[in-house]
């Protein structure tokens, strides 16, 4: 077993989730009421899914594989012809850097795919290879929760809440209210994003489209993270120190609160939680994505996903403003019939 | 006018035809073995995020008319599609093939809409990014 990463300044002592923790998703009074049901159901889940968890797994498996070619930065486009880009060159800034981004005269967006679990982009403990490739995830509701993915380092109390989540499926996912992806979920909710360098503000922006309508600002200044107490849990989308490792991006982030999910299937988080990123372009028409999940709240140790993220050149950003009319949210009931929001019946 | 409304049996949706939406879970809200089929009159509009709603009168055999909530992907990912607020007006007769929601109300959410005898595409995002 790998030691933890080394922490980044602030990571807190405590092994037990907070009373933030529980908030992960379900962060509306009738549910967050019902923690210990939750934890509850998560455990009778767990033991259906010990009986069903490897034929599922295998049907997830093959929506995992049935995924599109292009959504995978894969070698040919929807007509079956060579994507030119990918034997293209990364394109570089005038410091020599790597540019994650546009060249003059071009449009272009980073096509975020849509990766409904994060537990099949596990790169170091084992996951199927037959997972990692896909695109999408296993349609909703055939899902194998906690007990078919042997290789995410859960503690009891994640893989209970995983199995609920999986059970309800997603149902009170944080994106369905217009919250924001969590940590590398940013790169595997489907709308486009695009990354900016200014080196001469020792700064990177990202923005994105879905999530919505969100930017994260990378320090590229050499700062360390502002210290535990003023940082913990305070921010959905961390606080963000980046520096260079040759042509490889890093970015460490710390500071998130408990609001969020990792990935539309319900793999929890708390404000322990540490992610180390890592971009590469190894062509003009990819990013590699890589995050190192540490979450010595939820997880016995770190755990790593990776996906590739195609160029789209001739794409554009557009407007996508959330939080207008949901009504998914104004509709949704709780575990007991009773509406999330408005009057009680 | 033809209005028609049908609701298939589970064994036959195959589970490829499972929309996706991105915003929140489809399956928590629609029950993809309960797929409808409907053909009736815009009453109303909303090209609103995160997803965009019309409704249709729509007649059963016995004559009887039931307005029906239609939910499609996000402005945005419509917009990528072709689409655009006006694409879809008050009055216009459509047919909307969809799964309808678990609760028994009469929402759906569209899968393809069919307008002038033109398929508008996957409006629920089923096949691309919403």
């Amino acid at each position: 077993m790998r030691g933890r990463l080394s922490p980044a300044e602030d990571n807190v002592q405590s092994t037990e989730p907070s009373p933030r923790s529980l908030k992960s998703g379900v962060s509306v009074t009738p549910v967050r009421s019902v923690r210990s049901t939750t934890r509850f159901l998560g455990l009778v889940g767990a033991s259906f899914f010990l009986l069903t968890a490897t034929m599922i797994n295998l049907i997830a498996g093959q929506g995992q594989r049935s995924a599109p070619a292009a959504a995978q930065g894969g070698g040919r486009g929807a007509r079956g012809t060579p994507n030119p880009l990918l034997s293209q060159p990364a394109p570089r800034l005038p410091d020599g850097r790597v540019n994650f981004g546009r060249v003059p005269g071009e449009l272009g967006i980073w096509q975020v795919p849509y990766i409904q679990n994060m537990g099949a982009r596990n790169i170091v403990m084992g996951a199927p290879p037959a997972s990692a490739g896909g695109a999408r995830g296993a349609v909703g509701g055939q899902r194998g929760g906690a007990p078919s993915e042997p290789w995410v380092p859960f503690q009891p109390w994640a893989a209970a809440f995983y199995n609920y989540n999986s059970l309800n499926q997603s149902k009170y996912d944080p994106e369905g209210y217009c919250l924001p992806p969590g940590g590398p979920r940013l790169f595997a909710t489907p709308y486009p994003m695009e990354i900016i360098q200014q080196p001469e503000l020792k700064r990177i922006v990202m923005i994105f489209e879905g999530g919505t309508h969100v930017w994260r600002e990378i320090h590229m200044d050499g700062r360390p993270h502002l210290k535990s107490e003023a940082i913990k849990g305070q921010t959905w989308l961390g606080d963000s120190v980046g520096y260079w490792e040759g042509d490889t991006l890093v970015i460490d982030v710390v500071g998130f609160n408990e609001g969020t999910w990792l990935d539309y299937y319900g793999h929890p988080h708390t404000d322990q939680m540490h992610i180390i990123e890592r971009f590469t372009r190894p062509n003009k028409g990819t990013l590699h994505y890589e995050a190192t999940i540490d979450d010595p709240g939820a997880y016995t140790k770190p755990w790593t996903v990776a996906w590739d993220i195609p160029w789209n050149p001739t794409g554009e950003l557009q407007e996508y403003i959330c939080q207008e009319n949901n009504n998914y949210y104004n509709r949704l009931t709780d575990d007991f019939g009773q509406p999330i929001v408005g009057p009680r019946q | 006018m033809k209005a028609r409304l049908t609701i298939l049996a589970a064994a036959i949706v195959v589970a490829s035809a499972v929309p996706v939406v991105a915003h929140h879970s489809f399956a928590a809200e629609f029950d993809a073995a309960k797929t409808v089929d409907f053909t009736g009159v815009v009453t109303k509009v909303e090209w609103m995020n995160p997803h965009v709603y019309f409704y249709v009168d729509v007649k059963d055999p016995s004559g009887k008319v039931m307005n029906w909530g239609c939910e499609m992907g996000s402005p945005n990912g419509l917009t990528r599609q072709g689409w655009n607020r006006n694409t879809l007006r008050i009055g216009m007769m459509v047919r909307v093939e969809g799964s309808a929601a678990k609760d028994g109300s009469n929402v759906a959410n569209a899968r393809n809409v069919t307008v002038d005898g033109k398929k508008l595409g996957a409006a629920s995002s089923e096949a691309t990014n919403p």
